[in-house]
């Protein structure tokens, strides 16, 4: 078996910085896409209105 | 607080005029069938776990052989009861989330003919060991063909009623569906035909994605869908962040899938592959924090109403161990904590909390939650739902935390090589007695729970009139 | 971007497919190019490289043996890989001489492959010449009149018909031989 334990440690930590620009660019485009607004989280609250109208609700 | 906002725009043309009725005749087939299976699966787990006990027990008879019996219990349960019951509840949920009818009843009748078919052919072929030998793929090829054609129907199925949807926003539970619908198909794919062409540890390989992501990509995303529907239904709480909820399914999405070689470490696989593997162990901890942290900020300021609500406590205790057995998961990815607990009993210690502890435990509230809605009825017994509860929780916590203990004393012994194998086995022989007896507890809550099932729908009688008003 | 994956799902198709598929491809597709060794049986003449030895495929024999192997379920029970560890190859081991860890070029013909994950009973990846046919009648017939204590099943109808019990021993006798790690060759028949 050759031996690629280093490179895989090294290709470890690159990913590790590519997650970490990923997350950011993406928190950072969560602004431009309307994330941090007043409707966005609407689906949460929608989710608990649809019950049927034969449905018992608790 | 923020559940007093006022409701969407979105949501207010579902005025009750509009409102679908659910017939709900597929999830119906789906649940009652896999109900069933949980107990008659539940009596194999416990003939397996007396056998560590009773070597002896049923020895001269090569159907209920360890062998055989052993895949009977496993695929039993992670197809006939936890898959299937996923399947029902997804039928259930994934019309209401869309406000819209269910895309065909009818195709999912079939599927659900199709799918208790498979379950009762894997019963023969298990039975008489015709195992192709792959851990989680044991079914012969007929039946894993079969497996595919049934996976396709019920992803037309659930894609039909997502594209016809009303809302346009999607609620998580959908996301976490429609992934493991796509993904299953490649993952299953995998285990069962790619491993075909292959050998050796190339075949270990892609064997070990398949069984790792059956695990990550079938039961944990549904299993999530199901918590993600139900714990806001169940409390009647809004869910405390659906921003959280995308970091938690993307990042999910993302780093499951490479872990599968974790499963060789320390074995004839390259060091290279297992490094990699381990770092995307470590980085699952992500989406699991997430999502814990989601459903107990959600709980936040209402935890009394689990004292009362059965789901709700299935829903939360389940989270508790999802938020366990994926702490142990990453854990014992490490080289170090691997070389004490890999092959021992820790191993089956961690998987039950993983498909008992938390996704059954998450199913088990769906079907408490949803059948009396389905059935326009209530509930058979309250009281009889908190025994189910407490025998599986006592049952449960006997289990994991004896064989967690048990799996860490066993590897100690394993890594004194003056300490004869025999002596290891006979050492272990008290946990294996307390776990079968933890296992009767947890098949008693299995049978009340079949019998509050059985009794609410035959006791339901047909559809009340004053229910369909509105 | 991310409003896209939220409520369009042909959008959000394509999106948890291609997440899916980079971590899929590049861990299922990538590995077995980059290590060849993978592929290739074990095959060595030279003792100043190492063991010697060379991995041969199957007998038909040894291949009905394995195929009982795998319908009886012994795999649920014994793993066969001696690991990267210490107390494996010693365990492995016998009469005092460590055995070598387990390398991907001895199980090139192994189809269905039996790593295992779990380990009720002992390793079996240098079981083969162990011991005796005769041994192994006694154990398959009852494991507790061997080795007291055992919670191996017994398996009467393996020792009691006799080609099935030729051919599984002839498998087992196989396991580990590939590299010629006993320094006498004092394997057992
Ligand atoms: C329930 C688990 C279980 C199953 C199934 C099982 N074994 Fe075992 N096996 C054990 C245990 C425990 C031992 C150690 C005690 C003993 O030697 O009996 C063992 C020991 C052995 C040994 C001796 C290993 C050594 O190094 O001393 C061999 C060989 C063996 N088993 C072969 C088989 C074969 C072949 C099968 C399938 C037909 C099988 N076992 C099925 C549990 C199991």
């Amino acid at each position: 078996m050759a031996d690629y334990t280093y490179p895989s440690i090294y290709f470890a930590y690159f990913l590790f910085f590519l997650f970490l620009a990923g997350a950011l660019y993406f928190f950072l485009r969560s602004f431009r896409d309307g994330y941090w607004g007043a409707t966005s989280e609407d689906v949460k609250y929608q989710m608990l209105k649809d019950e049927e109208a034969e449905g018992h609700g608790s | 607080m923020a559940a007093e906002k006022e409701i969407p725009s979105g949501a207010s043309s579902a005025t009750a005029s509009h409102r679908p009725v659910h017939s709900d005749t597929a999830a119906k087939w789906f649940l009652m069938s896999s109900v069933v299976y949980f107990f008659v699966v539940g009596v194999i787990a416990l003939i397996i776990a007396a056998k560590f006990v009773w070597p002896e027990l049923l020895g001269t008879i090569p159907m209920f052989s360890y062998g055989r019996l052993r895949p009977l219990h496993v695929n039993g349960m992670l197809f006939g009861w936890l898959l299937a019951a996923d399947m029902g509840l997804v039928f259930y949920f994934v019309p209401r989330l869309c406000g819209v009818k269910l895309y065909s009843e009818k195709l999912g009748v079939a599927t659900a003919v199709l799918w208790n078919a498979i379950v009762l052919g894997a019963v023969v072929s298990l039975l008489m060991g015709w195992n192709q030998g792959f851990e989680y793929a044991e079914l012969p090829l007929v039946l894993d063909v079969a497996v595919v054609v049934a996976w396709i129907l019920f992803g037309v199925n659930v894609f039909g009623t997502v594209f016809t949807r009303r809302y346009p926003q999607m609620y998580v539970s959908l996301w976490y569906t429609m992934g493991c619908i796509l993904w299953t198909a490649f993952v299953y794919l995998t285990g069962n035909f790619a491993t075909l062409f292959t050998t050796g540890v190339n075949q270990a390989n892609l064997n070990w994605m398949y069984v790792h992501n059956a695990v990550g990509l079938i039961f944990t995303p549904v299993g999530l869908a199901l918590a993600y529907y139900f714990i806001p239904k169940a409390g009647n709480i809004p869910l405390y962040s659906h921003k959280l909820s995308m970091i938690g399914f993307w990042s999910l999405a993302f780093f499951y899938v490479w872990t599968g070689a974790h499963h060789m470490i320390h074995g004839p696989i390259s060091q290279w592959l297992q490094t990699i593997s381990i770092a995307f162990s470590l980085m699952l901890l992500l989406p699991v924090w997430t999502v814990v942290y989601n459903f107990f900020a959600t709980m936040k300021g209402h935890w009394p109403l689990t004292r009362d609500n059965v789901p709700l406590k299935f829903l939360m205790s389940g989270v508790v161990f999802y938020l366990l057995t994926c702490f142990q998961g990453p854990m014992h990815s490490l080289r170090s904590v691997n070389a004490i607990v890999s092959k021992t009993d820790w191993i089956p210690g961690h998987a039950h909390m993983a498909v008992l502890g938390a996704f059954s435990f998450f199913a088990i509230a769906g079907v408490y939650y949803s059948i009396p809605r389905i059935f326009h009825t209530k509930l058979y017994s309250d009281a009889l739902a908190n025994w189910s509860y407490w025998l599986a929780m006592i049952g449960g916590i006997g289990f994991f935390v004896t064989l967690w203990l048990g799996g860490f004393w066993q590897g100690w012994q394993w890594n004194n090589p003056a300490i004869p194998f025999i002596d290891t086995v006979v050492a272990l022989k008290p946990i294996w007695a307390v776990r079968f007896f933890s296992g009767v507890l947890i098949f008693g809550g299995i049978a009340t729970f079949l019998y509050n099932i059985l009794a609410t729908v035959i006791h339901a009688g047909p559809r009340p009139q004053e229910a369909v008003h509105a | 971007m991310l409003n896209k994956a939220d409520s369009n799902a042909v959008w959000f198709i394509v999106l948890a497919l291609v997440f899916f598929a980079i971590g899929g491809l590049l861990t299922t597709v990538a590995p077995p190019l980059i290590d060849k060794s993978w592929a290739a049986p074990f095959s060595n003449s030279d003792p100043s490289k190492g063991l010697t030895g060379q991995l041969r495929p199957l007998t038909e024999l040894e291949q009905r043996g394995r195929a009982i192997y795998v319908r009886e379920g012994c795999w649920y029970c014994h793993t066969q890989q001696t690991r990267t560890l210490l107390a494996d190859t010693k365990r492995s081991g016998w009469r005092g001489v460590d055995s070598p860890v387990s390398t991907p070029d001895e199980f090139v013909y192994d189809s269905p492959h039996l790593f295992g994950t779990k380990r009720t009973g002992p390793d079996l990846s240098r079981v083969g010449g162990k011991y005796d046919t005769q041994w192994h009648r006694t154990h398959f017939r009852n494991p507790r009149d061997l080795v007291p204590g055992s919670i191996m099943p017994p398996y009467p109808w393996i020792a009691n018909n006799e080609s099935e019990f030729q051919a599984i021993v002839a498998y087992l006798q196989t396991l580990g031989r590939a590299k010629n790690w006993r320094p006498e060759n004092d394997y057992e028949k």
